[in-house]
């Protein structure tokens, strides 16, 4: 259990004047390094959960259980504590890549302002992280360093927030539908180069989706999600194809297959490249 | 489930009181012969510029005519007038709003042009041209007062279709062979009443104080007649004797101005929470 | 003979974007036919202008013989019954202010001399008419009354897609209905529709960015790239070697490997 970088233990969260919880029981637990899907409807709380992680819940709600990281509960702590704990230590990427940047101030000088404000580096030093990260994340530092975010494409904005929460190198990033308002060519490219980041830096990614192709592919461990409850939880491969739980199995069924791809078993033999 | 149907009991303080405020005025309008002491344009030299008493309530004037009465009847006067207005702006405006809005192209632009020609003009301003070149009378009023007011409604629901438009439905409409007058009736016209609605009754104080304005500056109706705004006007020459004279008829205008103001508010929201309600 | 032919049709917005460049396709009547393609790639302009809710700037499009858009009055009326359409966002599509009957009527009331195949016995109300129709695409009788923010999404893409048949059109053309709702839901609708081609013989158009959904239910696919066909298609030839490069990226990403 050393290596557990957060977890999530009886998470309730209800709407005040409400009888019905909009999260039940939630537990979830992320070890380091690992790449984590949860996958759900709309509506099965799957975005509420990352916002009770982050502290972004609406005052009107009301929590109980336990998050937690490095020993604190993140739910007890004040904005302030929880800032100064937490820090820049978990990343968020949104669905909505407009509201990443500021549109009319370049990618550059917005990256090196937000990494200033958390890290004590020198002008210099900042700009030099601006531009590795960019690169890491295949992004051409020269041209993207120097434009303003309407310049760039859905993707290589979505990027630059990768690069962006990258370069402030945090311990979790959270992923809220980030392909979602990208072409599905695009959305793949983002998504490998997280998965290569990942891997180089070895922090812990939460992937919230509701596809499911999405999630087999690109995580290692799966929480299925209906109505506010996690109802299944398992390495990817078992979740796809040993799954128990009768909703699992629903959503499953319904991701249609391609001609000759069998989704139970190993579909990559079948796959022409 | 039915989020929608607010009933008259769960509305804002404030609407309530509109609603209760309006319906008082209503009574006043409907029933006013039999709560009138006196015949309001019943001359009684004796009693000239009486000040409040059991028999006169509100005093008289410089006629002897009882305040009061005249008042009560005004109100039928000057709110009918004022309602007329918009119902006769209502169906100017709206119609070509929405030939407007909906044919685009050169029959908007020509419509918006008149528009903006108009715009140009404050509306008292133009209003009183109006009214001048009519003569004075309170049917000219009106006519002026249309002409002035037509625009708010024509614009409004101008940028209602062309928001509408944007609607799958009703390009839904289109491919399934609908009339353009059919679209409008099935999918356009339901939208827009409850704004209208809401928009005629804050406007409903707003013209009521055009006509008084235009009355007091003796454009509107001739002194005899208590209209409000008249009213002012002919107790003007006795302000400095007799307050009351001027005092009563402009509390009348105001505080009507403000119950169409407080109904007219509450019935904004009202559509608006409904809209959000069916929106989800 | 083929039921719809586009020639070489082009559209441009401003002078540098082609929505669509010399867009050539023939489509036989009956069976699903795919169209696939990311944002910008011009297939909801093309639904758009197959439609007749936009115009086009060359090439011409005949549907059963006639010019599209046609310019006889009756022509036209033929062809509005003729031609109906699936939207994406199913909540735009349905007046927020009608009963579903009202709603799924709005076609057949325009057109009161055609008799659906469906209806059997004379003398049926509209509001029976109304609830047959729901019986067609899986809803309960009851939704009649109900109006559109009382359903879920779901449930209002199944009425319009009621609205859609209603007439008994040769061709319906489906622009992303399943894009915007639930993973279970998608497929609820995609086997709706597939089971609405088998029963009544019309021809598909089904446009999506989705590889998976247009494999379920489509036999031909296009493939549409910035405007242009770059790949054109049987479903049991989605593997052959000579699939374009950009077909094969789309399949690659899809897959589960």
């Amino acid at each position: 259990m050393k290596d557990q970088l957060i977890s999530i233990e009886h998470l309730f969260v209800t709407l005040n004047g409400s009888h019905q919880p909009l999260l039940e029981d939630v537990n979830l637990t992320i070890k380091m390094g690992e790449m984590v899907g949860l996958i759900g409807e709309s509506g099965s709380g799957k975005s509420l959960t990352s916002r009770a992680v982050t502290g972004l819940l609406p005052k009107e709600m009301r929590v109980s259980g336990r998050i937690s990281y490095g020993g604190n509960n993140l739910l007890e702590l004040s904005d302030k504590e929880r800032y100064k704990q937490l820090g820049i230590k978990i990343g968020y990427i949104f669905q909505d890549y407009r509201g990443s940047f500021t549109p009319f101030i370049r990618i550059g000088k917005q990256m090196t302002e937000t990494i200033r404000t958390h890290i004590k580096l020198t002008k210099k030093q900042s700009e030099q992280l601006a531009r590795e990260v960019l690169n890491e994340v295949g992004l051409e530092d020269k041209t993207i360093y120097h434009r303003f975010p309407f310049q760039l494409s859905g993707g290589q904005i979505q990027r630059a927030a990768v690069a962006m929460t990258l370069a402030l190198k945090p311990e979790l990033i959270i992923c809220d539908e980030m392909t979602t308002a990208l072409d599905v060519i695009t959305g793949e490219k983002v998504l490998n180069y997280l998965a290569k980041v990942q891997k180089e830096t070895g922090c812990a990614v939460l992937i919230i989706t509701h596809d499911l192709a999405q999630a087999y592919k690109h995580t290692n461990r799966i929480y299925v999600m209906q109505q506010g409850r996690i109802v299944e939880e398992g390495l990817s491969e078992e979740v796809r194809c040993h799954h128990k739980h009768p909703y699992t199995k629903k959503l499953c069924s319904c991701l249609l297959a391609l001609p000759g791809e069998d989704l139970i078993t190993t579909a990559s033999q079948v796959m022409v490249k | 489930m039915k989020k929608g149907n607010a009933t008259l009991f769960n509305l804002p303080i404030t609407t309530k009181l509109g609603i209760t405020l309006v319906s008082f005025l209503l009574i006043l309008i409907f029933f006013g012969e039999w709560i009138m002491p006196y015949d309001p344009f019943q001359i009684d030299m004796n009693n000239r510029l009486e000040s409040m008493s059991h028999q006169h309530w509100l005093g008289t004037d410089q006629l002897g005519r009882d305040i009061f009465s005249r008042i009560v009847y005004g109100a039928k006067l000057t709110i009918g007038l004022g309602v007329i207005t918009i119902i006769l702006s209502v169906i100017v405006g709206v119609p070509i709003g929405l030939i407007s809005g909906f044919s685009g192209g050169k029959i908007d632009a020509v419509f918006m042009r008149i528009i903006d020609a108009i715009l140009t003009f404050p509306d008292f301003i133009l209003a009183i041209a109006i009214a001048g070149l009519l003569g004075p009378s309170l049917t000219n009023i009106v006519i002026a007062i249309v002409l002035v007011r037509w625009i708010v409604y024509a614009r409004l629901v101008r940028s209602q279709v062309l928001e509408l438009k944007q609607q799958e439905y009703i390009l839904a409409s289109k491919i399934s062979y609908s009339s353009k007058w059919r679209t409008i009736r099935m999918h356009i016209l339901p939208h827009l009443i409850p704004t209208i609605i809401a928009i005629g009754a804050v406007d409903v104080g707003k013209v009521i104080l055009l006509i008084s304005s235009l009355s007091y500056i003796g454009l509107g109706a001739q002194p005899h007649i208590p209209e409000w705004g008249a009213m002012l006007n002919d107790g003007r020459g006795y302000f400095q004797v007799v307050p009351a004279l001027m005092m009563y008829p402009g509390l009348a205008i105001m505080l009507t101005v403000l119950i169409f103001h407080l109904l007219g508010d509450g019935l904004k929201n009202r559509f608006d929470i409904r809209k959000r309600g069916l929106r989800k | 003979m083929k039921t719809l032919t586009i020639e070489k049709l082009t559209k441009s917005y401003a002078k540098e974007t082609v929505a669509l460049d010399e867009f050539s396709l023939g489509i036989d009547q009956g069976g699903c036919i795919g169209i696939v393609g990311e944002s910008g790639s011009g297939k909801s302009t093309l639904a758009r202008i197959l439609l007749g809710l936009e115009s086009f700037d060359q090439g011409q499009i005949l549907f059963k013989g006639l010019q599209i858009p046609p310019k006889k009055k009756k022509d036209y009326r033929d062809y509005r019954r003729d031609v109906q359409m699936v939207f994406q966002d199913a909540t735009s599509a349905l007046n927020p202010k009608l009963p579903i009957w009202k709603i799924i009527l709005e076609p057949l009331d325009n057109f009161k001399e055609v008799k659906p195949s469906f209806i059997k016995e004379d003398g049926l109300s509209r509001k029976a008419v109304a609830s047959h129709l729901l019986e067609m695409v899986g809803l309960e009788r009851e939704f009649v009354d109900r109006y559109p923010y009382q359903l879920s999404g779901g449930q209002k893409q199944r009425v319009s897609i009621a609205r859609a048949i209603s007439l008994e059109p040769s061709l319906l053309i489906c622009d992303e209905p399943t894009a915007s709702l639930d993973v279970t839901v998608q497929f609820q609708i995609l086997e709706l529709l597939k089971k609405l081609q088998e029963e009544t013989n019309m021809t598909i158009l089904f446009i999506s960015h989705d590889i998976r959904a247009v494999t379920f239910l489509c036999e031909k696919i296009v493939v549409l790239k910035q405007g242009i066909i770059v790949d054109h298609f049987h479903m049991k030839d989605l593997y052959k070697k000579n699939r374009h490069l950009y077909t094969k990226q789309l399949i690659k990403v899809a897959s589960l490997s």
